[in-house]
């Protein structure tokens, strides 16, 4: 327990005995930690609007009139085997123009009185698991297009293509730019350790003399380079806190669409998370600048 | 035997012979002067025998360990049991005289009641009890070495290595000093003083080693400083 007290106290120090250049690099962390967690929840929301978009993707079959019942079975029974098919259901003539009734009775502009034929088809409604397959399952039953049974077919995929797209490239980028600050919080660390190290050589060289194992030697600095990235974390988790609901309000609509939770849950991950992340970059950070800088 | 020295060489990087061939015995309890111009191998020797330095060739045994060969985990082990003071005192000018004493108790890992006890008494033994509160540089450059000398002894080392002790002091208080160092040898620690002071090796009549060009050329039980 003394141990952990001198080194804790030792550390505390430490850190104020430079504020400048403490304060600088725990700056450095917390901007490092706002980008990580910008990230992370931009990807949350992203796979969250995925998803939504996803659930909601369906091919629309529409059959020919004159198409055989058997005909029509035998089609629903193949694509309901298809692995990347969640639900067919058929809608007949009749229950496509209920629809089409239902929707005008919402919409005064629409008037279907006039209506005596049902030009509507018997359809298809294929609700897939996986946006992922929607090019292949489609390009499967065009071709049987004009073939008897199938008579159109309507898919759009390119919503959700492009959704994907953006999330790869954000995922891609913004672990590129996640990397690029990594580094430089690294660096920031590793120099305010050598500095730390160098403000106390003497004090080093004493405790050397004396017998003090290397441990006691080094852990005031690592647990200094932890302190800067827990200080970070905090101050993150502050500018977090504070931008939180402006933020939250004005995409008050989004969430309405897409469910992303942001509730306790979340939250009290993703600060953990951030505290965790710190400590390990101080740590690291310090723990080779000792490494470097107090060999001998 | 405390200390047992032998064949030991130490060449550095750059070609400088540092010490030669050197053979030496120390029994615990001895008070050894060793002499010699500047850069004849007296600060290499006392490097030697804290692990600062690591002999080319030969052996170094101190208290039965072999300091050559041992893990670089157990050097600080070794250092208890040696203390050190310098010409400069390498105090630290931010803690007061007790706390520059009571550092080297913290940093070894003592409880907190035992680097009190073991303070007071280093305090007591340099006669700096009513002092414990000043800063470095408000004493004087005996007391200054008073203080180096309590930190050295406060973890009760076996030995105590001096590097030209009095290098900074004026005859008075080297005196004091000495006087000082022969009260610690009393008490049962063996003192190896590296000096220049040629009155205090004649008047003390002790062991003197005296090297020249890295070799032993001169060890006499009650030597003087010049042959």
């Amino acid at each position: 327990m003394r141990r952990i007290g001198y080194v804790v106290a030792a550390a505390w120090q430490g850190f104020w005995r430079n504020p400048v250049m403490s304060v600088a690099s725990t700056l450095t962390v917390a901007v490092m930690l706002l980008l990580f967690a910008f990230f992370v929840m931009t990807d949350r929301g992203l796979q969250a609007a995925v998803g939504v978009l996803e659930s909601k993707v369906e091919l629309v079959v529409y059959l020919e009139d004159d198409a055989k019942p058997t005909d029509v079975l035998e089609l629903r029974r193949r694509i309901e085997n298809d692995p990347a098919v969640e639900a067919v259901a058929y809608i007949s003539k009749e229950q496509a123009l209920e629809r089409l009734k239902e929707i005008a009775r919402r919409r005064p502009e629409l008037a279907l009185e006039d209506v005596t034929t049902n030009p509507l088809p018997n359809s298809l409604e294929v609700k897939l698991a996986s946006a992922q397959e929607t090019r292949r399952v489609s390009g499967m039953l065009r071709e049987e297009v004009g073939k008897g049974v199938i008579y159109d077919l309507v898919d759009n995929p390119t919503v959700v293509d492009k959704l994907l797209t953006i999330t790869r490239v954000l995922s891609i980028g913004g672990l590129a730019v996640l990397g690029m600050m990594l580094f430089v919080a690294l660096f920031v660390i590793v120099n305010t350790i050598r500095i730390a190290v160098h403000a106390r050589r003497d004090e080093i060289e004493i405790m050397k003399l004396v017998g003090a194992t290397d441990w006691f030697v080094r852990w005031p600095f690592i647990v200094e380079g932890m302190l800067v990235g827990v200080f970070g974390a905090i101050v993150a988790l502050a500018a977090i806190a504070a931008v939180a609901g402006p933020v939250a309000s004005s995409l008050v609509g989004f969430l309405d669409i897409v469910p992303v939770s942001l509730g306790p849950n979340f939250i009290a991950q993703l600060a953990a998370g951030l505290i965790g992340f710190a400590l390990l970059v101080g740590g690291a950070g310090a723990t080779f600048s000792v490494r470097t800088h107090l060999a001998k | 035997m405390l200390i047992a020295l032998d064949d030991v060489s130490k060449q550095y990087p750059n070609g400088t012979e540092a010490l030669r061939d050197i053979d030496l015995r120390i029994d615990a309890g001895e008070f050894v002067f060793i002499v010699g111009s500047s850069g004849a191998g007296k600060s290499t020797l006392n490097r030697l025998l804290i692990r600062e330095e690591l002999p080319s060739s030969g052996s170094v045994v101190i208290d039965g360990t072999d300091v050559v060969r041992m893990k670089r985990s157990q050097v600080p082990f070794l250092r208890r049991k040696i203390g050190v003071v310098f010409q400069d005192f390498k105090l630290l000018p931010n803690k007061t005289v007790a706390e520059n004493v009571a550092f080297a108790l913290i940093v070894t890992d003592h409880p907190a009641r035992a680097v009190r006890e073991e303070t007071e008494r280093a305090l007591a033994l340099v006669n700096l009890t009513q002092r414990r509160t000043h800063f470095p540089r408000e004493l004087s450059g005996g007391e200054q070495q008073r203080t180096a000398i309590a930190r050295a002894l406060v973890n009760r080392p076996r030995i105590l290595i001096a590097d030209e002790p009095t290098g900074n002091l004026d005859p008075v208080t080297t005196w004091e000093i000495i006087k000082l160092l022969i009260r610690v040898r009393e008490l049962g620690t063996t003192l190896l003083i590296s000096t220049h002071n040629a009155e205090i090796v004649n008047a003390l009549r002790q062991r003197v080693l005296h090297l020249d060009h890295g070799a032993i050329v001169r060890d006499e039980r009650q030597g003087r400083y010049a042959a």
